[in-house]
């Protein structure tokens, strides 16, 4: 019976070919958990969200109250599926920010993954849009107002921006059109992109292969069946490993579905609790927690196209890291001491603009964004710094031409709009200091820049599950 | 072949960097302050005490619909939550069973009530999840007479509200406590309490308990499966507990014949 299945579907061969053939490193640690959950995530989603499409109304008479009403109280177990779906999101973004710096810390970007890694911006990109979309389907304040600013910041852009706003809400305010189309590309367009890059993600995955923490490449070294000598079938032995990984994401999944499903204001948003008012404008208007950085960044930056632009470049930057980071080793363990603050300095930098967007847009708040995202920026610019070991004048040139670019780029944005000089004072320091500190330690300090000698030709053990 | 683990000594020094380098941004970090917040009543909320539930409920459905819909909730999911029998519950509120499968609104319309309070007052459905426990119950309690006002209260909690002060009858008309404060950035006086003007048909502490029972009962209605997640959540999560801890024998086994087939690499960077 299977036979006759087997010879018209390639089913075992996949089977052998994809799990219980293909050589895993045998060194994946805790880090390597986070991007099979976050597929898991992603049925979970496609799951909860088709019963909840079921009851949703896209009609803005009818929305809110078919979300508060019919699924939160009418249908059986519909709170359940809703409050999952919300959690799910959050989730769906914690996983997949640490599969990105995952990626980032054992260089997963470079050579021959490179397509991969571009592969997997475009899922964030997908990921990112799904969730827009989904924020203004529940219809509240905090929906109808935060849908208002994002199509609002398309008009910046010279001369098709208005044009693609209006095409964007169908209409010149976010309205009955908006909701209709923005429910479709949630539900259908959207997930059926984010499987697809998914499915195209996993397949580049098995193509080059699974890095590992040690950026060590498990096929340069077999034994004489040509099979890995530090490889282990990917079933059993990881599959066993993700159950365990799945069961701990699961206590604390359910524990924020049961407990806390609106995450203290954070899953989401307290002012959502009421229905979308087109007279009323919200005080303040901000984005859920996976999106405040870029917001913090639009916010800091005086301009809006230059905000739209600094925005859309942190993912630019995500995307050339293959190009930026050219240093041959790929892992963290095995870089400077420099390299590994500024790896650190990183993913810091992105939480304080998220702290920084969380905060009124107070004029103070709007100057630390321009400077944190100034940092942030760095963080990335100054790769090639490390691709090779420089000289103390390069490290001198290196100097003094970020510092001089950012205080081209302050002069620039204060041109544009002049803060008061107590807040100028306050703030311009933090790039400057930043970059001070990395290349100030490099000048003094060149060994903090020398990355290990001896690099593993085999695996090692190293921290938590290896 | 020399095979050495990453050093544990660069790791230190990154992690004493960043945390020096953290602590000096952090100190040009501080949160500005653009409103001053007034200080909020505290209150316990209590969802098994069914006396301040009912007591609650029967001013949500007599008082505060009279203008607030409940559209969310229907009069049917009431009795359970109040500790009442379908009957029971009918003779409490004081009504004949017609409406009983229907959602709770209000009869004024959203076009009067624009008339006569500016703008139509909001469902209150999902008010103890918009406001916290300690809001709702502050907002309760503390109106005060304004005269500036269309109304002629303001209240602590809600700047500029546009509510007129129901409860003056039973609490009494009230003078608000002023301090120098900040409002969106700029100085100006901010109420930050109440103190009784006039005596109303409660005595404080009478009417403090009576609010208390209307937010226990907002709070009720806005979390309606509170009964079901707390009897559910232990299990479901106790469930993934006790899986946790099977997958990871199940791992440690599997993983077993991994460490002895190659037992080189089990001592590598050890």
């Amino acid at each position: 019976m299977f036979g006759w299945f087997d010879q018209r579907l390639p089913i075992s061969s996949l089977w052998r070919t994809q799990l219980t053939e293909y050589p895993a490193p045998k060194n994946f640690n805790l880090w390597y958990f986070f991007g099979s959950l976050a597929m898991l995530v992603l049925v979970m989603q496609l799951a909860t969200g088709l019963f909840l499409a079921i009851h949703y109304q896209p009609n803005p008479h009818l929305a809110y109250w078919s979300v508060v009403r019919t699924i939160q109280r009418d249908s059986h177990w519909g709170w359940l599926i809703r409050d999952m779906h919300i959690v799910g999101a959050s989730a769906f973004f914690v996983l997949v920010y640490l599969h990105m710096y995952r990626g980032i810390m054992y260089g997963s970007y470079k050579k021959p993954r490179e397509l991969l890694w571009l592969i997997g911006i475009f899922i964030y990109l997908a990921l990112a849009a799904e969730a827009f979309l989904g924020y203004l389907l529940p219809w509240g304040q905090m929906s109808y107002w935060g849908s208002a600013v994002v199509t609002n910041f398309v008009t910046a852009i010279p001369g098709i921006g208005k044009p693609i706003a209006q095409w964007l809400r169908g209409s010149f305010v976010i309205g009955l059109p908006t909701l209709n189309r923005f429910f479709v590309f949630h539900v259908f367009l959207m997930p059926v992109l984010l499987l697809a890059l998914v499915l195209v993600h996993l397949i580049a995955l098995h193509q080059v292969g699974s890095n590992n923490p040690d950026g060590v490449e498990i096929h340069a070294n077999t034994s004489k069946s040509s099979w890995p000598r530090d490889g282990i079938p990917f079933h059993p032995y990881y599959t066993v490993k993700d159950l365990f990984g799945v069961s701990v994401f699961f206590v604390i999944f359910f524990w924020f579905v049961f407990y806390k499903p609106d995450g203290w204001g954070f899953l989401l948003d307290k002012l959502n609790y009421t229905p979308a008012n087109i007279l009323h404008t919200p005080s303040d208007i901000h984005p859920l927690w996976f999106f405040l950085p870029f917001y913090a960044m639009l916010r800091g930056v005086p301009d809006k196209l230059y905000g739209i632009m600094a925005f859309a470049g942190s993912f630019a930057l995500l995307a050339c890291l293959p190009l930026l980071d050219r240093n041959p080793i790929r892992s963290i363990r095995y870089r400077s001491v420099l390299y590994k603050l500024n790896i650190l300095m990183m993913p810091a930098s992105f939480l304080w603009l998220g702290y920084i967007a969380h905060g009124f847009a107070t004029e103070h708040n709007m100057v630390f964004g321009l400077h944190v995202t100034e940092v942030f920026y760095a963080t990335f610019l100054v790769l090639p710094f490390f691709n090779k070991r420089r000289s103390l004048g390069a490290s001198v040139a290196w100097l003094i031409v970020t510092e001089a670019v950012v205080l081209l780029i302050d002069v620039w944005m204060y041109s544009i709009h002049a803060h008061g000089w107590n807040l100028m004072l306050l703030t311009d320091w933090i790039p400057a200091t930043y970059l001070l500190l990395l290349f100030g330690l490099a000048i003094l300090f060149p060994a903090l820049t020398q990355d290990t000698q001896h690099l593993p030709e085999r695996l090692t053990a190293g921290g938590i599950f290896h | 072949m020399t095979i050495r683990a990453p050093s544990r000594k660069s790791g230190l020094l990154v992690v004493l960097l960043s945390a020096l380098l953290l602590a000096w941004f952090g100190n040009a970090a501080m949160a500005s302050v653009t409103t001053t917040q007034p200080p909020l009543r505290h209150i316990k909320i209590n969802l098994h005490d069914k006396a301040a539930l009912q007591n609650g409920a029967l001013y949500a459905l007599h008082m505060c619909t009279a203008c607030h819909g409940i559209q969310g909730a229907r009069y049917s999911e009431l009795p359970p939550v109040l500790g009442l029998s379908k009957s029971q519950f009918l003779k409490y509120i004081g009504t004949d069973g017609r409406h009983y499968h229907d959602t709770i609104t209000t009869n004024m319309s959203p076009e009067l009530m624009t008339k006569f309070v500016s703008m139509p007052p909001p469902d209150l459905t999902d008010i103890a999840l918009r406001r916290s426990p300690a809001w709702l119950y502050t907002y309760l309690t503390s109106f005060y007479v304004d005269p500036a006002r269309p109304a002629g209260v303001n209240n602590v909690a809600f700047y500029n509200v546009a509510m007129p002060d129901v409860f003056a009858g039973m609490q009494g008309l009230q003078k608000p406590v002023m301090v120098e404060g900040l409002r969106f950035g700029s100085p100006a006086k901010i109420a930050v309490g109440v103190l009784p003007l006039t005596q109303g048909t409660m005595s404080k502490a009478q009417f403090d308990r009576t609010a208390r029972d209307i937010v226990t009962f907002l709070y009720a209605v806005a979390h309606p499966h509170q009964a079901e997640r707390a009897r559910l959540g232990p299990w479901i999560i106790g469930l993934f507990l006790l899986l946790s801890i099977l997958t990871y024998f199940i791992y440690k086994l599997y993983w077993r014949r991994v460490i002895t087939s190659d037992e080189r690499w089990w001592r590598i960077g050890r």
